[in-house]
């Protein structure tokens, strides 16, 4: 096991390092911040003062330098639009994200993971077709929208919930709610999936021959071993919310660190982008060791 | 038994944290970005400024935006005392918010800070660019501001720059001490600023007991919080939102919008090419349409309520079939009036601006032009605006949008006319002279000076100009306030009431 996570940290490490020098200057190709930084009528004087005071008069490759030398003691510079260090920048609005995506994906878990084997169990009945139906709208219906839209009848017309922001519970139900709805209708698709196969498999069909009940059929049988494609969709969803729900942060206010990217990148704020790209990639790091720690306490035949 | 639900039912609703109890005259303001810094010295940021300015930090004078005149705030009094000096008299008795007692050294120090090169501050880079200004602390409560070259109008230049104390240190703050009326008391990075009024302010106390800043990105939410309560001021939303005559205002927002004709590069050196292509834009065509039918139809680089603003100049009426005649003339004497011609567009600059660059460019293409819209966004934009020009030899009209708020065309002038100005697309020997003459004009004959720069540039047909422009902002019913030109930069807690 320890060689294992050893291994994976060097792939995962050397990925970083292509990442941050690909980041670094494919960022730089996007032009100068001053432009963005200073107004419009700034003089050439305050300008150059700018790339002075900024390390942007130096050629890019002592940028890089500099850069990689900081990063080594977990310096990841200042971020020129808010003058203090990027990473506590970034970390700020990651913990947001982060809390987001935690709630978010346990209750999508659950909820498509037991909807989605009940849906199986009762094949082509009536909840089967409830569930696909509103699982394949799911999966298809713009965020944006759907935000919109919530905010307009659960808000403004009912009055029931408050518009956005992040001050008590109440504020979290109408982003949560809107983030459930897409990786809810495709977890809940594979799952049914993958249970079908598993509930026609003959240990299932043993387990049934010796009059086990449907609940153990479903969740002590079958269920365990359809998780693995399971596993790896619930995967994805969660680093794609890790990398930031910019869609709802943004419409919610939620300061989350999708929406900071966005952001860094039009204001070409560097530091920024490369601390917020090494956290995210970080976080998906660790969340991808976590699945494949999960596949092997589900399957004893995986060993690392 | 009963008390024990009762508490239970109590724990619940702390624990699902309902908001706590507002008193009637505290305010909820949700700007449309979180503040990047709250730096006195950027104040001149808009979110800044309407968190920021007047509210925390405060200035030495203040421009009246009903009236462009400027008023006293730090200072009571000020004079010239020779060409290139003004003496500024300021008000005693005056505490900042850490207790300290305001004096000639803060305001020493807070000129030095905003124009130093150990910070970009926006304020010096924006208002105090090619000029030198030292001041000269003659007593606890007086001042001398020398600058070169000379500025008549520095009194109105201090309205622009905050005062902090004269500790403040030569780095960006997230904690700013000023003089005003309220002191910041929480700033919770990501959700909100809380601002609360303080006690020991030098003026009358304000109605408002306490603001709260939120910060929301999209038009709608916005404009629905000031809807369900949850928010008294939305300064900014978007047209298709303002839709409540009882709550929603459209104020001139000082921005005006404009095509920038790169006068130098043929076919657009001649007059007549310039002429046409003003011509060829049916403006009313644009009101109520695709721009608010509340924006005006610019004839000058600077809102109507700028000094030297003459309302008797206008843009020439919509005639195409003119245009076309211009353009045969010129085609006549040999001007390349065939040339494809760049129209370079903003994106984003404000609402459907994509859709009236291509309602111009169709405009242009009717009376004869060769015209090939692009649309880019502000980094590839501004290498277009400023100097030099990324088009190069390419003939280009050049969208844009300028702000200026704060009464006086110095602030615009040189910039967008003069044969040095950073986005000045002509060069005139007799506009430069006219522009240098109303720059260093004091007194009464600054407004004449201006009117001739004005009629010059008018005369050169320098600009397609379009709209000075609107903001749309909603307020609460509960409240006595009606945004101005100046909500554009600026939100005064002091100037809002309660019904």
């Amino acid at each position: 096991m320890q060689r294992f996570l050893a291994k994976r940290a060097v792939s995962s490490a050397v990925s970083l390092i292509l990442l941050v020098i690909a980041v670094f200057f494919l960022s730089r190709l996007t032009g100068d911040p001053t432009d963005l930084y200073l107004p419009v009528d700034a003089s050439a004087e305050a300008r150059e003062n700018f790339r002075v005071l900024h390390g942007l008069d130096q050629p890019l490759i002592w940028q890089f330098l500099d850069y990689l030398r900081d990063l080594v003691r977990l310096d990841f510079g200042d971020s020129i639009r808010r003058a203090r260090p990027a990473l506590e920048v970034v970390t700020e609005a990651f913990a947001w994200t982060l809390q987001l995506a935690l709630i978010t994906m346990a209750i999508v878990s659950g909820a498509a993971i037991t909807l989605g084997a009940l849906a199986a169990f009762n094949l082509g009945g009536i909840f089967d077709r409830i569930a696909t139906f509103f699982s394949l709208i799911g999966a298809s219906a713009p965020d944006f929208w759907v935000a919109i839209v919530a905010i307009t009848v659960f808000s403004v017309g009912l009055g029931w919930l408050p518009t956005s922001g992040t001050g008590t519970v109440w504020h979290w139900i109408l982003p949560v709610s809107v983030l459930f709805i897409r990786p809810f209708g495709l977890i809940l698709q594979v799952v049914r999936g993958s249970m079908i196969t598993a509930l026609g498999s003959p240990y299932v069909k043993t387990a049934r021959a010796k009059g086990a009940g449907p609940r153990a059929v479903i969740f002590v049988h079958a269920l365990r071993n359809a998780m693995l494609p399971v596993l790896t969709v619930i995967g994805d969803q969660a680093a794609a919310l890790l990398n930031g729900a910019v869609v709802v942060e943004t419409i919610f206010g939620f300061p989350g660190v999708g929406k900071l990217m966005i952001d860094s990148i039009l204001q070409r704020d560097f530091s920024v982008v490369l601390a917020a790209i090494m956290v995210t990639a970080f976080a998906i790091f660790v969340m991808n060791i976590l699945i494949d720690l999960a596949y092997a306490a589900l399957d004893p035949r995986i060993r690392y | 038994m009963d008390m024990r639900i009762a508490l239970l039912c109590g724990a619940a609703v702390s624990c699902l944290g309902l908001p706590a109890f507002a008193a009637d005259t505290d305010v909820t303001i949700v700007l449309n970005e979180e503040l990047e810094t709250l730096e006195p010295c950027m104040a001149s940021q808009s979110n800044i400024g309407r968190v920021l300015l007047q509210n925390i930090s405060e200035t030495m004078t203040e421009l009246d935006p009903a009236n462009g005149e400027l008023m006293p705030r730090l200072a009571t009094s000020w004079e010239e005392t020779d060409d290139a000096t003004w003496r500024f008299h300021l008000r005693e008795g005056v505490a900042f918010s850490d207790g300290s007692a305001f004096d000639a050294e803060d305001v020493k120090h807070s000129i030095e800070r905003t124009l130093s090169d150990q910070l970009t501050c926006e304020i010096g880079a924006k208002y105090f660019g090619g000029m030198t200004i030292t001041p000269t602390v003659v007593d606890a409560h007086t001042i001398d501001i020398s600058s070169d070259p000379a500025q008549p109008i520095l009194p109105l230049l201090m309205s622009t720059l905050t005062i902090v104390p004269a500790e403040a240190p030569m780095e960006f703050t997230r904690d700013p001490v000023g003089t005003g009326p309220y002191e910041l008391t929480e700033y919770n990075v990501g959700q909100d600023i809380i601002l609360a009024r303080r006690d020991g302010y030098w003026g009358d106390a304000p109605a408002v007991t306490k603001a709260t800043y939120v910060f929301r990105s999209d038009d709608a939410v916005r404009a629905a919080m000031v809807q369900t309560g949850e928010a008294d001021i939305a300064p900014l939303i978007s047209q298709t939102d303002a839709t409540n005559k009882a709550t929603d205002f459209a104020y001139p927002n000082s921005e005006t919008t404009y095509l920038r004709i790169d006068s130098n590069i043929p076919p657009l050196d001649d007059i007549r090419v310039r002429q046409a292509l003003n011509m060829a834009v049916d403006r009313e065509a644009f009101l109520g349409t695709l721009i608010p039918e509340d924006a005006q139809i610019a004839t000058h680089m600077t809102v109507p309520s700028t000094l030297g603003a003459d309302e008797d100049l206008a843009v020439p009426a919509y005639d195409p079939e003119g245009a076309k005649k211009l353009l045969e003339e010129a085609k006549a004497d040999g001007v390349p009036v065939d040339t494809e011609i760049l129209l370079l567009g903003r994106l984003g600059n404000f609402p459907n601006v994509t859709e009236v660059m291509e309602a111009l460019q169709a405009m242009f293409a009717d009376a004869g032009f060769n015209v090939k819209l692009q649309m880019v966004e502000v980094a590839e934009w501004i290498k277009y605006y400023s100097k030099p020009f990324a088009a190069g030899e390419t003939p280009a009209l050049v969208q844009a949008m300028h702000d200026n708020n704060r009464g006086d065309p110095v602030f615009s002038m040189y910039f967008k006319y003069a044969c040095e100005g950073l986005q000045s697309g002509i060069c005139d020997e007799e506009l430069d002279a006219d522009i240098a003459a109303a720059t260093g004009t004091p007194g009464d004959g600054r407004a004449e000076a201006w009117r001739k720069a004005f009629a010059r540039a008018h005369d050169l047909s320098a600009d397609v100009f379009l709209f000075h422009m609107v903001g749309f902002s909603r307020v609460s019913e509960r409240l006595d306030f009606t945004p101005t030109i100046a909500t554009n930069s600026e939100l005064q807690l002091s100037q809002i009431g309660f019904k």
